[in-house]
């Protein structure tokens, strides 16, 4: 066995069926926008702002892990769970300082929880061409 | 038998092609087909679970495929049967192999190491039915190097290992630390999910 040549690599750098690219961004900006609306609704605006970043991070991770088992049954497993865990915390603990700063209407958490979801899934995308690049490097 | 460890995943067959079935097959099928392409001779497959990778295999191979669980091969042996090839199922534990050493030209796993208890053990035993020179291919998830996903995988460790996979493991250095030799590490996703080639020595 022989490590594949590099074109076939070149075609997985990155993920390009429309029905796993979709999945991923439904899912992370749902769960980044669901968090948001948890959090919003549980932080009050008088909180200390790193006690609400901590809450909201914990609040994060346990709405978003359900949720990424349940929809790793569509999308994938690791590729699913690990942006969309993300999702939730990066969600919970921006949402969380936010909503500890002043008023926040449930459109704007909604808003900035599905953009932090978007935010997380690129972040992600990003670090995997990124190994993906350092590998064929290697190898060529 | 490990004992514990096949009431573990006899238990956790009910479920689990729902859960592993379409979007994690669907998602890792390119990377299979190209590692289980490579299949040749007389091949062993530690832990066909209830059987998804089948779908995955080339026509034609002599292939040997091992699972700790009853259950699981129950489930696997209609796909078994569906295969065009030379495809035997055995209820075996990795650390029981029973086959003489030197004979398998391959072997190969999937989503396998991250569940054996004795990860070294089990590819030292891997490596003693290897012929010498025989190739390891894996296909595997493991721990990662980058925060917070190896973090998040530590801490979610304790919780999946009651129901099957640890997340943290190092199925690279494991490999090596078995006695594998020329280890290539091919990345499928992140640093988590990968693709392991190695070789025993001549």
């Amino acid at each position: 066995m022989s490590a594949p040549a590099a074109g076939h690599t070149d075609e997985r750098i990155m993920e390009r069926r429309p029905y796993f690219l979709l999945g991923d961004l439904v899912s992370n900006t749902a769960v980044g926008g669901l968090v948001a609306l948890v959090v919003a609704s549980v932080v009050g605006e008088t909180w200390p702002m790193t006690l609400a970043m901590v809450l909201g991070m914990l609040v994060g991770d346990f709405v978003a892990l359900p949720a990424a088992v349940g929809l790793s049954v569509l999308f994938g497993a690791m590729e699913l769970m690990l942006p969309v865990m993300l999702s939730g915390m990066l969600s919970g603990m921006v949402v969380g300082m936010r909503a500890a700063s002043g008023p926040m209407s449930t459109g704007a958490a909604l808003a900035l929880g599905a953009a932090l979801g978007l935010l997380a899934l690129l972040a992600t995308y990003g670090l995997n061409v990124y190994i993906q690049g350092q590998h064929r490097r290697r190898v060529s | 038998m490990d004992i514990a460890t096949q009431r573990k995943w006899d238990n956790a067959v009910r479920g689990y092609d729902l859960m592993n079935g379409f979007g994690p097959e669907r998602r890792w099928e390119p990377w299979k087909r190209q590692l289980f392409s490579q299949m040749a001779g007389n091949v062993l497959f530690l832990a066909i679970g209830t059987g998804q990778d089948i779908q995955f295999f080339p026509p034609g191979r002599r292939i040997t495929a091992l699972d700790i669980s009853e259950r699981m091969l129950d489930q696997a042996r209609p796909r078994a049967e569906q295969y065009d090839g030379d495809l035997a199922l055995r209820h075996l534990d990795v650390h029981d192999l029973d086959y003489p050493p030197a004979t398998f030209d391959q072997a190969f796993t999937s989503c396998t190491f991250c569940s054996v208890p004795n990860p070294v053990d089990g590819l030292r035993a891997l490596g003693r039915v290897l012929k010498p020179g025989g190739t390891l291919g894996m296909f595997e998830h493991t721990g990662s190097r980058f925060f917070p996903f190896g973090l998040m995988l530590d801490l979610m460790t304790p919780l999946t290992r009651r129901l099957g996979p640890e997340l943290n493991r190092n199925t690279p250095d494991n490999v090596r630390r078995a006695g594998f030799v020329d280890v290539e590490v091919e990345p499928v996703y992140l640093d988590v999910v990968k693709i392991i080639r190695a070789r025993r020595p001549d």
